[in-house]
């Protein structure tokens, strides 16, 4: 589903990402580590085309994400539901016009929207704040406003970039298992994180980024 | 179609949110508009009289006195045949001399001092339109006064060619100030749907990272653009009628000469201002949200 192959990135002359090679399978939940800085949402960025490589070659689904052409890149990410670490949520837009947001633009009717938002705010559990500004939410409210959005157009894989940044361990419990139900649906789930409690005894396959390489691969 | 409706929602949206800003570029333009208007209409009423008189406008080829019948209908003959004449009155000295009676009217007396009929028969050629240029219609006339049996042939040379060379000017005029007035629309709603891009930069950037096409993205600005030109265009022809109005009702008490050439002012003079400021205002929008990059 996702598949690297010999990826470079540079920013100007600075190396981000060298020689990078992995495979996500299709249907998958895995993580990428590393410490801050270690190019972790740049190698994200990649995937969804916000950021081009310098070399090498990013297959997504059925395309070759580093030469897209820009008419096409929208609907590959109509397929890629992304968590930003940095949330991007509309400060003047409702948490409901937020998550809604991301079904409009697939000019889907007003009505099945609206059944479908309700639906995914109610599996994360922030109905009761539909109608809320973000600003007015907590960190972890917040969050999961994030993981609605990105899961809401039910995409055929979803990134999320830190998902449990600067929350307790109880409330980043919910939000994995949140992600495993996604990824039990058939969703290929790609994580970003440097906390190691998040993967620890889930089985699945982690690729630590340390010194702009792939510096293993484990099953934790 | 629903992706349309849900840009002209938030293109309202925005309309109503920033209506200050709104506000001004609608005035802006509307004043930019009225102006061309008000200018376009003193040419229209010009031209309108202009086709008016050179209606009424013709040759008159006076006859030798005498002529026979026969040198009559030959010249009849010829006049009937050119491409430019539109209508031939054949008026003979007996009807002249009728007319300049009723014309003297008491006055008429001074005729009875007239052993012979002093007027000369005579044709009034009306010309086509396209042929009342002033070098044409002078043309003409010199090649009728060459004709067998023509005395004189009279035109209003004055008027022709004034009433042209204003006509033209004021052409020429409605071409510069429109064209002027069409790049500054422009620029005004280039600035404001700037201003409104810029301030939802973010937004936009969301929008694009979560999969908008650009059309999407674009739409709400070029609907925006669009219903201000066309807000501004309507705005102008309405003060255009109002003053339209308020002339025709005030003017003839001091000028009563106006009245009669401010009579042209058809519906279709008010449909180019909205019209004018749609396709401007959508065009600024379209180059102020310019190339979408991903
Ligand atoms: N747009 C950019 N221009 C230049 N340098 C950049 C840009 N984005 C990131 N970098 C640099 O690239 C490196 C990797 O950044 P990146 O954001 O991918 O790290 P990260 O692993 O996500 O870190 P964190 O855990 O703190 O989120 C950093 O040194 C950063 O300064
Ligand atoms: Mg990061």
């Amino acid at each position: 589903m996702i598949q690297f192959t010999n990826v470079s990135k540079f920013y100007d002359e600075d190396v981000v990402l060298k020689d990078i090679s992995f495979t996500i399978e299709k249907g998958e939940l895995a993580y990428i580590t590393g410490p801050s800085g270690a190019g972790k949402t740049t190698l994200l960025k990649l995937i969804y085309c916000a950021e081009r490589p310098d070399q090498g070659q990013i297959v997504v689904a059925h395309w070759d994400v580093g030469k897209l052409k820009q008419g096409t890149i929208p609907y590959l990410r109509r397929n890629v539901g992304i968590v930003f670490q940095d949330f991007r949520l509309l400060s003047n837009k409702t948490v409901f016009d937020n998550v809604a947001l991301a079904l409009r633009i697939h000019d889907m009717p007003p009505k099945e929207i609206k059944e479908k938002v309700s639906a995914v705010l109610k599996e994360v559990k922030i109905s009761h704040k539909a109608n809320t500004f973000p600003p007015h939410l907590s960190g972890g409210e917040q969050q999961r406003v994030v993981i609605a959005r990105a899961m809401v157009s039910k995409p055929t894989v979803l990134l999320a970039d830190e998902p449990t940044g600067n929350l307790d361990a109880e409330t980043s419990k919910t939000i994995t298992d949140l992600f495993k139900e996604i990824n039990a649906r058939g969703t290929t789930v790609l994580i970003a994180t440097h906390n190691d409690a998040l993967f620890h005894g889930t089985g699945r396959r982690v690729f630590h980024l340390r010194d702009n390489c792939i510096e293993k691969e484990t099953i934790e | 179609m629903r992706i349309f409706i849900f840009a002209l929602q938030t293109a309202l949206r925005s309309l109503w949110h920033e209506k200050w800003i709104n506000l001004l570029t609608v005035l802006s333009i509307s004043i930019g508009l009225l102006i061309l208007s008000a200018f376009m209409t003193i040419t229209l009423n010009i031209d309108f009289v202009l086709k008016r008189w050179s209606k009424d406008f013709g040759l008159v080829v006076y006859m030798n006195d005498g002529l026979s019948k026969d040198s009559e209908d030959a010249l009849k003959n010829i006049f009937e045949k050119d491409p430019d004449v539109e209508g031939i009155k054949y008026i003979p000295k007996e009807q002249a001399l009728q007319e300049l009676r009723l014309a003297l009217g008491l006055n008429s007396s001074i005729l009875e001092g007239f052993e012979n009929n002093p007027l000369p028969s005579s044709f009034e050629l009306s010309l086509k339109r396209e042929a009342l240029k002033p070098e044409l219609v002078e043309r003409k006339a010199e090649q009728i006064k060459q004709m067998n049996g023509v005395e004189d042939v009279e035109y209003g040379e004055k008027w022709l060619s004034s009433l042209n060379t204003l006509s033209g000017v004021l052409k020429i005029g409605s071409l510069f100030l429109g064209s002027a007035v069409f790049i500054a629309i422009v620029f005004v709603t280039y600035s404001t749907i700037k201003i409104f891009f810029y301030r939802r930069k973010d937004e936009i950037e969301t929008l694009k990272l979560l999969g908008a096409t650009r059309s999407f993205i674009r739409l709400p600005f070029l609907l925006e653009g669009l219903l201000i030109g066309v807000l501004g265009g309507a705005a102008s022809s309405l003060v255009l009628y109002g003053l339209y109005a308020f002339v025709i009702h005030k003017a003839p008490d001091y000028l009563p000469s106006v009245s009669a050439i401010m009579l042209y002012l058809p519906l279709k003079v008010y449909v180019p201002a909205p019209l004018a400021g749609a396709v401007t205002g959508f065009l600024g929008s379209f180059i102020a949200v310019g190339k979408i990059r991903y």
